[in-house]
């Protein structure tokens, strides 16, 4: 067998960035054989939930140029599919998860085909009222558990009802396929055609109509695959949590959670939003475990100093950080040629 | 001189940080093993729309565990006597923020247990946060003691290790109902119809609900049901429908500061019902009532204690001069002095049981009457799920901006005024 080899002098920061991305997915399933801490390992699946929140968000948000502040409605469809199969139907939350994820693409489409004939920041003031709307709607909705909420019973653990007791390794390999999965789907989408229809819209509605792209249908496509993308993380948030109600799922909170870990990674891009969660969600948490017992909100402040700080120094997100490592990398390099 | 960080150098720092806390951060190292130290973990809301509430809380279990820790003969508490439980073991609270927030509640217990080693739990203060965190005891097999939340569903969930000191909603609205039929009976006050105005979340829909069954049961009509959403900025348009239905009784479920929004409110619109009755809420926070000054007055709720009560609860005088060194001067009420309660009695049990075993001092708190001095009616005793059945709370009417006892008769010090004096005649 004849090998390439690799050519140092034309390896760039790309590059290294993408080896270093294979190197953590060949890492991530060994985590929990090293790590027995069950702290750490809650922060991992965080990190791995709320990178695929923002992936999902990333399809419409940054590949479709649709900054949408309305994900935590496909967020919580998705929590309430997985906990209306468990605590009012009794099942297992796989076939509530399935209709989760179709009932999300579908309302996706339904409330997107009005809001995408606004742009710009219209559309972004649509997508926050309609989380108002179905919060509100949520919370007075007796059949699905209205303001109380949907409480898990105490049932077997293990795959089939996709709960925990003991160790959240389970739960961890469940994030980690939901990761896959969502990570996966993007990066086939960036080498698809529809990737480039989207990056097309993204770049100018007009143009990409003039080459004989259907805006409105790559538009709504997209939001319905980010949509049930979000139900998928939804219903594992809802399993992970054994509770769902609609400020837990359905808030303008969870809303800015999609938006601002895409934005802090670099948004439309493929690694932005595992950098966005992997700096923001161990700061979210450690700065509460260290700090949130002083009470005040300690912790709090100290977190939106740190945010404000890095999008001071970086405002092209973590990816533009890693841009400016390449290009400082190959300004060394063509000074070392001279 | 200035000083500028670099980029390069603030991304170091930063990554520096990140590595150090997820390397060395909680849980890393292990819980040391010191002698004769209990660790007891504390979860209230410390920040969010009822963070005052939360922090009162959490000085009330401060409190107790000084007097635990302490000899204090000059307290006629149990376990004031002495220094420390079990022959000198002292107990060290290690405090957590939920945020009001379930899904924080949830996972700052598991942290709390698995990463800090406490032994057991108190709080959450929020129902829907001490929901999913007293889940995580119960899985654990470790101790929850809740002083004061109040949905009536927490002890309905037959768990072995979960314990409410705290009057239920559902009892709460029975006295109420029973406050305005007595009322109709003494004072022929004819009152019919019923509103309700609540947050809408799992403590006001499910006190709502109750409130609905007691009246139904009580043949009184209920003629107007107002959710709102909590950390409200504006209520007119729930005042305006509880207005426009003009109930002449009015059950209200607020929390802190929509306690006094609502009350400002109807102030604005120049209404208010012939009565009106609240939950464990902003009704009975002392800083609220002081805040709205005589617009408080007239209005009632459940108590289950202020300074007010001292005559029946004679010990809590002393405690009290403790808990406000905690709080800049501020007393107990009815929420924080229940967690002080749930601390001194988990230690009891702990003392009684002889041992440090979850499951034995577990079964101790089921099997035993625990001596309360700082509970109305004096006893704690726990039935089947958890519930404390000799938890008392007692009508009172806020009148000069004290807690009147109004019902029931016989712990009553004071008369009625009745209806609400208008806003105008005040």
């Amino acid at each position: 067998m004849v090998g390439k080899s690799v050519d140092l002098k034309t390896f760039s920061a790309k590059d290294g960035l993408w080896v270093a991305f294979v190197v953590i997915l060949a890492i991530l399933p060994l985590i929990p054989a090293f790590s027995s801490n069950s702290f750490r390992l809650h922060v991992m699946i965080l990190i791995l939930l709320y990178a695929s929140m923002a992936q999902a968000w990333n399809i419409i948000g940054g590949y479709c140029g649709q900054v949408s502040f309305g994900h935590s409605v496909f967020f919580g469809i998705g929590a309430y599919g997985a906990g209306m199969a468990v605590v009012t139907y009794g099942a297992t939350p796989w076939p509530g998860i399935i209709v989760g994820m179709i009932m999300a693409a579908i309302v996706a489409v339904i409330i997107s085909y009005p809001c995408f004939k606004l742009s710009g920041h219209y559309f972004a003031i649509a997508t926050f009222a309609i989380v108002e709307i179905f919060n509100r709607g949520f919370l007075v909705w007796d059949w699905v558990g209205g303001a109380l909420g949907l409480d898990y019973p105490i049932i077997k653990e293990g795959l089939v009802n996709l709960m925990w007791h003991q160790s959240k390794t389970g739960y961890y390999y469940s994030a980690l396929v939901i990761f896959v999965i969502i990570f996966g789907t993007v990066r086939w989408l960036e080498g698809h055609r529809f990737g480039y229809y989207m990056r097309a819209v993204r770049e100018g509605q007009e143009t990409a109509e003039s080459l004989g792209v259907n805006s409105a249908a790559v538009k709504l496509t997209a939001m319905a695959l980010s949509a049930a993308m979000a139900a998928l993380c939804g219903a594992f948030f809802a399993q992970y949590n054994l509770r769902v109600d609609p400020p837990m799922v359905m808030s303008l909170d969870t809303s800015m959670k999609f938006v601002l870990i895409t934005i802090l990674g670099g948004a439309g891009t493929m690694l932005g939003p595992l950098l966005g969660a992997s700096v923001l969600i161990p700061l979210q948490e450690y700065t509460r475990a260290f700090w949130g017992g002083l009470g005040g909100g300690v912790d709090l402040i100290i977190f939106g100093v740190l945010i404000i700080l890095m999008v001071v120094k970086q405002p092209d997100g973590m990816i533009g950080l890693i841009r400016d490592v390449g290009k400082w990398a190959s300004n060394k390099r063509a000074e070392e040629r001279n | 001189m200035s000083f500028r960080m670099s980029k390069g150098a603030f991304w170091a720092t930063l990554a520096v940080f990140l590595v150090g806390v997820f390397c060395f951060g909680p849980g890393m190292g292990q819980t040391l093993a010191q002698e004769k130290v209990i660790k007891i973990g504390t979860l209230f809301p410390l920040t969010g729309p009822v963070a005052t509430a939360g922090q009162r809380c959490q000085a009330a279990v401060q409190t107790a565990v000084e007097i635990i820790n302490n000899k204090h003969p000059e307290l006629k508490v149990p376990l004031a006597d002495q220094e420390g439980i079990l022959d000198g073991y002292k107990i060290v609270l290690v405090h957590a923020d939920s945020q009001g927030k379930p899904d924080v509640g949830k996972a700052e217990a598991e942290r709390l247990f698995n990463q800090e080693g406490v032994w057991a739990l108190i709080g959450s203060y929020n129902s829907s946060v001490s929901k999913p965190a007293s889940l995580v005891a119960e899985r654990m097999k470790r101790i929850f003691m809740c002083g004061a939340s109040s949905s009536a569903a927490l002890t309905q969930r037959d768990m072995n290790f979960f314990f409410r000191l705290a009057p239920t909603d559902e009892t709460e609205s029975v006295e109420f109902v029973e406050t305005l039929k007595w009322l109709n009976q003494k004072k022929k006050a004819n009152i019919e119809t019923i509103g309700l105005i609540y947050e809408n979340s799992e403590f006001g829909k499910h006190a709502a609900g109750e409130a609905k069954k007691a009246a139904s049961a009580a043949g009184l009509k209920v003629v107007a049901d107002v959710p709102f959403s909590p950390g409200a900025t504006n209520l007119n348009s729930e005042v305006q429908t509880l207005k426009n239905a003009n109930p002449d009784a009015v059950l209200g479920a607020l929390l802190g500061a929509d306690y006094s929004l609502w009350i400002r409110t109807m102030k604005q619109m120049a209404w208010a019902p012939k009565i009106a009755i609240s939950y464990c809420s902003g009704y009975q926070d002392p800083v609220i009532a002081k805040q709205l000054g005589p617009d408080a007055d007239f209005f009632m709720g459940s108590t289950a204690y202020s300074p007010q009560f001292n005559v029946l609860m004679p010990a809590v005088g002393d405690v009290e001069k403790i808990f406000k060194t905690k709080t800049g001067g501020v007393p107990f009420d009815g929420d924080s002095i229940q967690e002080a309660v749930a601390m001194l009695v988990l230690a009891q049990a702990i003392q009684k049981a002889g041992v440090l075993d979850a499951e034995k001092v577990a079964e101790t708190l089921h099997a035993n009457t625990w001596d309360s001095p700082l509970s109305l009616g004096g006893k704690v005793a726990f039935a089947k799920g958890g519930q404390n059945s000799k938890a008392h709370s007692v009508v009172t009417q806020l009148q000069g901006g004290e807690y009147k006892r109004i019902f029931p008769e016989e712990m009553a010090d004071t008369e009625i005024v009745f209806p609400i004096k208008p806003w105008n005649q005040r």
